[in-house]
């Protein structure tokens, strides 16, 4: 069975957090529930940005997600 | 007074042309950003290496698109473009604009921005070049709330969806190219707005085969008007332009081409060969017609598209990334674009495609490129589709024939036995 949306988003967090590479693409998190549709994934990694504890990163050509903090803009170098 | 000495710039000013440069030192006069820009140029040109840096975080609360974050990496030089990240805006449909709202755009973007647009970057969005971060949020807050005016897409969004202009001025238009980009538009807002997809997504909806918004060269889902039944001839009319009563081509080209020949310029140049005089009639073979539009263009007054009007659906167009460009393959050579049915039968296969390049898609890779390394025949299978010989490019070279277990009578599951019986080994 699916994960419910809240144990998704959980596992989409931890991830970002603990990943070697701080910045992921949605496909890295498809992996945190077999059971759950690209879909799901996509809208449990949105709503997790828009919760504050997730943001994205964008070249412009593709976006990445990484939890706060990790990912760093130029500004914050 | 320029800020900085700009020689290989100044170059650009020369000539007949207008030029960006000249542009930007009026804007400077206004905007001392403008100098900036000038001066980094002027150092790219002579490092021969860009001094940008593209991409971040930056955006806009609840969106993630619209915004392209941009920085110079000699912000000490050029202080005025150490941020200068990129908005674009969701243009409207086939780009028509009232000029009060085009005067609130630039004047919200003199004071918020460096006052520099590109009317229109090649997905179609309005971009406005140039601001700090500090300024996104009131940006966007004064856009929407002033203006009613929103962000288009960036990143692996859905692309801000173009049009042609269609029905509200051309007579070839087959389709309501307006309603269907600006349905959709509405219909997939989540997904311009917060990225979805292995890699960005475009949609572009031409009214008629001629395409003027090159939709089968530059998107991943492309919407060409077309006909199904025949191509309406005016044979009255086909005299006439016989006669040399009308200009070649309407008089827009050299006299040096001499009077209209229908057979030089029309009958001859048919691609497929399917058009001939019968007398003094024109003839035409419409099953072989592959409606290029030549013969429509070449005579409007005497033929126009057919009256059983639809769109043809192509797939997986894109620039060079990772291969080289790729021009759409014809999936699906017949749909109805009707807005009573909210474009159900173009929504039934965007969502075919997303639901399965979601899944299969690599990172980076757009759905032409995932299509190309999956094989059209897998490809039209995902999509339900029965292959037609249209769909062949030119005839296979490889002599076998794959089944798959459901074409063959018993499956892979046969009794062997029964069939040695018959057939001695
Ligand atoms: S694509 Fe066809 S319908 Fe659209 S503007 Fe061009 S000629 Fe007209
Ligand atoms: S539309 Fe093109 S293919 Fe069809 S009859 Fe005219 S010239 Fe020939």
């Amino acid at each position: 069975m699916a994960l419910s949306k809240d144990e998704l988003k959980a596992k989409i967090l931890n991830k970002a957090m603990t990943a070697a590479k701080p910045q992921l693409y949605v496909k890295d998190f498809y992996e945190c529930d077999p059971e759950s549709g690209p879909r799901d994934i996509k809208n449990a990694a949105n709503d997790l940005v828009k919760d504050g504890k997730m943001v994205f990163w964008s070249s412009g050509s593709t976006t990445m997600y990484a939890a706060v903090g990790r990912a760093k803009d130029e500004e914050h170098r | 007074m320029p800020k900085h000495d700009t020689p290989m710039m100044d170059e650009l000013e020369k000539g007949p042309w207008p030029s960006f440069v000249t542009d930007l030192k009026r804007q400077a006069v206004k905007n001392d950003q403008c100098w900036d820009i000038l001066g980094q140029m002027e150092l790219s040109f002579r490092d021969k290496m860009t001094h940008w840096k593209h991409g971040g975080i930056v955006g806009v609360f609840g969106y993630g698109g619209g915004i392209v974050g941009r920085y110079s990496d000699v912000p000490e030089q050029f202080p005025g473009v150490a941020h200068f990240h990129t908005v674009r805006l969701n243009q409207p449909s086939s780009k028509f604009y009232n000029t009060e709202m085009l005067r609130k755009v630039c004047d919200l973007w003199e004071r918020r921005g460096s006052g520099m647009t590109n009317m229109h970057g090649s997905t179609g969005d309005l971009v406005l070049l140039g601001t700090r971060t500090d300024q996104l949020e009131p940006l966007f807050y004064e856009l929407t709330h002033d203006l009613n005016w929103d962000l288009g897409g960036s990143g692996s969004n859905l692309r801000t969806p173009a049009c042609c202009l269609g029905k509200a001025r051309c007579e070839f238009a087959c389709i309501d190219t307006q309603a269907v980009c600006h349905g959709l538009t509405m219909k997939y807002q989540d997904e311009i707005h917060r990225p979805a997809f292995p890699y960005k997504f475009k949609f572009k909806f031409s009214g008629c085969p001629n395409d003027c918004v090159a939709a089968i060269a530059r998107s991943d889902f492309s919407l060409i008007g077309t006909w199904r039944d025949n191509i309406r001839i005016n044979q009255a009319e086909v005299k006439k332009y016989v006669a040399g009563e009308y200009k070649n081509n309407a008089g827009g080209i050299s006299e040096s081409f001499g009077k209209f020949n229908i057979k030089k310029d029309v009958i001859n140049l048919c691609p497929t060969r399917c058009m001939w005089m019968e007398g003094e009639e024109l003839k035409i073979d419409d099953a072989e017609c592959t409606r290029c539009m030549h013969c429509i263009n070449a005579m409007p007054r005497a033929l126009r598209p057919g009256l059983v009007k639809g769109a043809s659906v192509m797939c997986g167009a894109k620039a060079p990334i990772l291969d080289g460009a790729q021009m759409g393959t014809m999936i699906v050579p017949f749909v109805k674009v009707d807005p009573d049915t909210e474009f159900e039968e173009v929504v039934f296969y965007i969502e075919k495609i997303w639901d399965w390049w979601m899944e299969v898609g690599r990172n980076r890779e757009r759905v032409g490129e995932t299509m190309q390394r999956v094989g059209l025949p897998t490809f039209l299978k995902v999509m339900e589709i029965e292959p037609i010989p249209q769909h062949v490019k030119r005839p296979r070279e490889n002599p076998y024939v794959f089944w798959a277990e459901e074409e063959v009578e018993g499956g892979w599951q046969r009794n062997v036995q029964e069939f040695r019986a018959k057939h001695k080994m």
